[in-house]
């Protein structure tokens, strides 16, 4: 970036805005701008408003006008054909109702819509629009208390239930010639209605294949003491809390004893392994060591996972590697981080603080080799140490590389020196040290192969205290 | 003490080791007989005896009397050694040679005492790594060859054969 450009933006500036607006002077503003273009001047409007009030529509003669076209009241004529349709109760209502409401509040507190989006009826309720109305629930709502049907009572329920849509024919065919002539009206009348409703469904039926019906009047029966109620939800009733046979036979997933750590059941399976509880696991000191992008080539394309190998320790000598492929990050973390916690193993460590001798090992290219260092020396003179400090070590240290370091920190190994001659393969490099640390001799074995009695001078002089 | 045989025998115990054997016999001569006394000092040889072309019977080793030597046996002794395994692991994993007869590595006390330590030392241009966690070193001193720690103790020098490591 050249000096004379925010020179040639400056300059640009000031010649825009005296050639756009000669004749005002562009008003001081120091708020920093951000264009280099002259800014414009305030909007205005090319239509003046005009108020309601200036057009006298709020005058109380065109508010009255106003009300006289819009809400009219009903006409004689159109009272004559009210009265065809409705009980002198119900026009008395009508009437009631129309005189409760003044037209005026109507016009000054209602609103009539005329938007594109307004409600097609004002008050038909006579139909249902899907998109608006909410479906009316035709059926009762089912019974809280219904339980399950004993055998003998399904069994009676299935006979009855069959036997049921011929009670109509059955009521037609029982009645005599004569006492249909006597009967009254209304009663003929539902007669006839059971009829047709029973032809009718039977035509139904009959269009359905004999096997099709015999299923649903078995497989479709409710077992429930609920009378094979119609429902409002097309779902089957939940089955009920206590089934016998099935109750106590399943646990819950959620295990109380994990304080509320686990609800997702993520360590469930670990848990079962390890023996560990969940907050134990949670306290591990799990981390991601490596992590790569692989792809897998296919005739659609190339498909990416995430690669990640996790260690897991409990600083106290257990160390674990873990490593898990997915196509998802989150997928791939995770179980890399259990395995890790699956795969802990003992590591041997000498005084707690670092290993035993020199070990090496190779994984490909990468060898890894770890010495075994002295505790550090007490850094203070020892009459301060002993009056006003407790003993203060400050040991040897992690003189490691960094994924190593992460790796001994987790085992709790605190002298260690280590170094890659060759390869520095993360990957390799992470396997390598781990087979080194899991590869150290055991000096008891070598001991007990030799046949001789081994002796750590450390904790033999000076009655060990050799710190 | 002569180095002719030494990289020959360090050789064919290593490799009897890696293969698992029991039994396994060197040339018989006075620089393996005492090199591989000394390695059953120290344990990782279960015995080691004179015997003819046929190895001795290790379930009657304590009565084992070697054939005697006469001008018609001498030419086809051996030594015989058992090789130890703990928990189906060999208890003698690695020899290797320090020493080679064009070159002889001799060291002091000082780099003994050093070596013994685990600390790097040796003479000049031949420095010797520090032994390691149940490694051993083997010196030919003039009383005879000894483990590194038993000629330390007897505060003598001399020459470096080999060293075993588990």
């Amino acid at each position: 970036m050249s000096v004379a450009r925010p020179l040639k933006c400056l300059l640009s500036r000031r010649l825009a805005s005296a050639t756009a607006r000669p004749a005002t002077a562009a008003p001081q503003c120091f708020a920093a701008s951000f264009h280099s273009s002259a800014p414009l001047e305030k909007r205005k409007t090319r239509f003046a408003n005009v108020r309601a009030k200036e057009m006298g529509l709020l005058d109380d003669a065109a508010v009255d006008e106003f009300t006289k076209q819009q809400f009219k009241p009903y006409s004689p004529e159109e009272l004559e054909i009210l009265k065809k349709h409705y009980t002198p109760e119900q026009m008395e209502a009508l009437e009631a109702g129309e005189a409760a409401i003044d037209p005026k509040d109507l016009t000054i507190q209602g609103r009539l819509r005329r938007d594109p989006y307004k409600l097609p009826y004002l008050d038909d309720f006579s139909q249902l629009v899907p998109s608006i109305d909410r479906e009316p629930k035709k059926h009762a709502p089912p019974n809280p208390n219904a339980r399950w049907l004993t055998e003998e009572e399904a069994m009676i329920d299935l006979l009855m239930g069959h036997s049921k849509d011929l009670m109509p024919l059955l009521r037609w065919a029982g009645i005599p010639e004569e006492k249909w002539a006597t009967m009254p009206e209304a009663e003929k009348k539902q007669i006839k209605a059971e009829l047709q409703k029973f032809i009718k469904e039977h035509q139904e039926a009959a269009a359905v294949p004999e096997p099709v019906q015999s299923t649903k009047t078995f497989m479709e029966r409710s077992m429930l003491n609920d009378n094979n109620a119609p429902s409002n939800s097309a779902l089957a009733p939940s089955l009920g809390k206590k089934i016998p046979g099935v109750s106590g036979m399943y646990k819950n997933p959620i295990d109380p004893e994990d304080q509320g750590l686990d609800d997702d059941g993520v360590y469930q399976e670990l848990k079962r392994r390890t023996g560990m509880t969940v907050r134990q696991m949670m306290d591990l000191s799990v981390k991601i060591l490596v992590t790569r992008i692989v792809h897998n080539q296919t005739r659609l394309g190339k498909i990416r996972s995430m690669w990640i190998m996790a260690i897991a320790g409990n600083k106290n000598g257990r160390l674990g590697i873990g490593e898990a492929k997915s196509t998802e990050i989150a997928v791939s973390t995770i179980k890399a981080k259990l395995l890790a916690i699956r795969n802990m193993q003992p590591i041997r460590r000498y005084e707690d603080r670092t290993i035993h001798g020199d070990v090496e090992a190779k994984v490909g290219a990468t060898i890894v080799r770890l010495n075994a260092r002295p505790p550090g020396k007490d850094d203070c003179p020892h009459h301060i140490t002993s009056m006003y400090l407790p003993t203060r070590l400050a040991g040897f240290g992690l003189r490691v590389p960094a994924r190593l370091f992460e790796m001994f920190r987790a085992c709790g190994i605190h002298d260690i020196a280590g170094h890659m001659p060759r390869s520095r393969n993360p990957m390799n490099s992470v396997k390598a040290t781990f087979q080194a640390l899991t590869n150290q001799k055991d000096p008891n074995e070598i001991a007990v192969g030799r046949g001789k009695k081994l002796v750590d001078v450390r904790n033999v002089y000076y009655g060990g205290n050799v710190l | 003490m002569t180095l002719l045989s030494l990289a020959h025998v360090c050789s064919h115990l290593q490799n009897a080791s890696k293969a698992r054997l029991g039994l396994t016999s060197t040339p018989w001569n006075s620089s393996n007989l005492s090199l591989l006394l000394s390695l059953q000092r120290t344990g990782f040889l279960s015995f080691v005896t004179r015997g003819g072309a046929v190895p001795p019977d290790p379930a009657a080793l304590s009565t084992y009397a070697p054939e005697p030597l006469t001008t018609a046996t001498v030419a086809r002794q051996r030594l015989w050694v058992g090789l130890k395994y703990s928990s189906n692991e060999p208890v003698m994993r690695s020899l290797q040679i320090i020493s080679r007869p064009t070159r002889p590595v001799t060291a002091k006390l000082e780099h003994l005492e050093r070596l013994a330590r685990g600390w790097d030392s040796g003479p000049t241009r031949l420095i010797q790594r520090g032994l390691n966690l149940g490694e051993c070193m083997y010196v030919s001193t003039p009383k005879g060859v000894m483990e590194i720690r038993e000629a330390v103790e007897r505060k003598m020098g001399g020459l470096l054969l080999c060293r075993v490591s588990p």
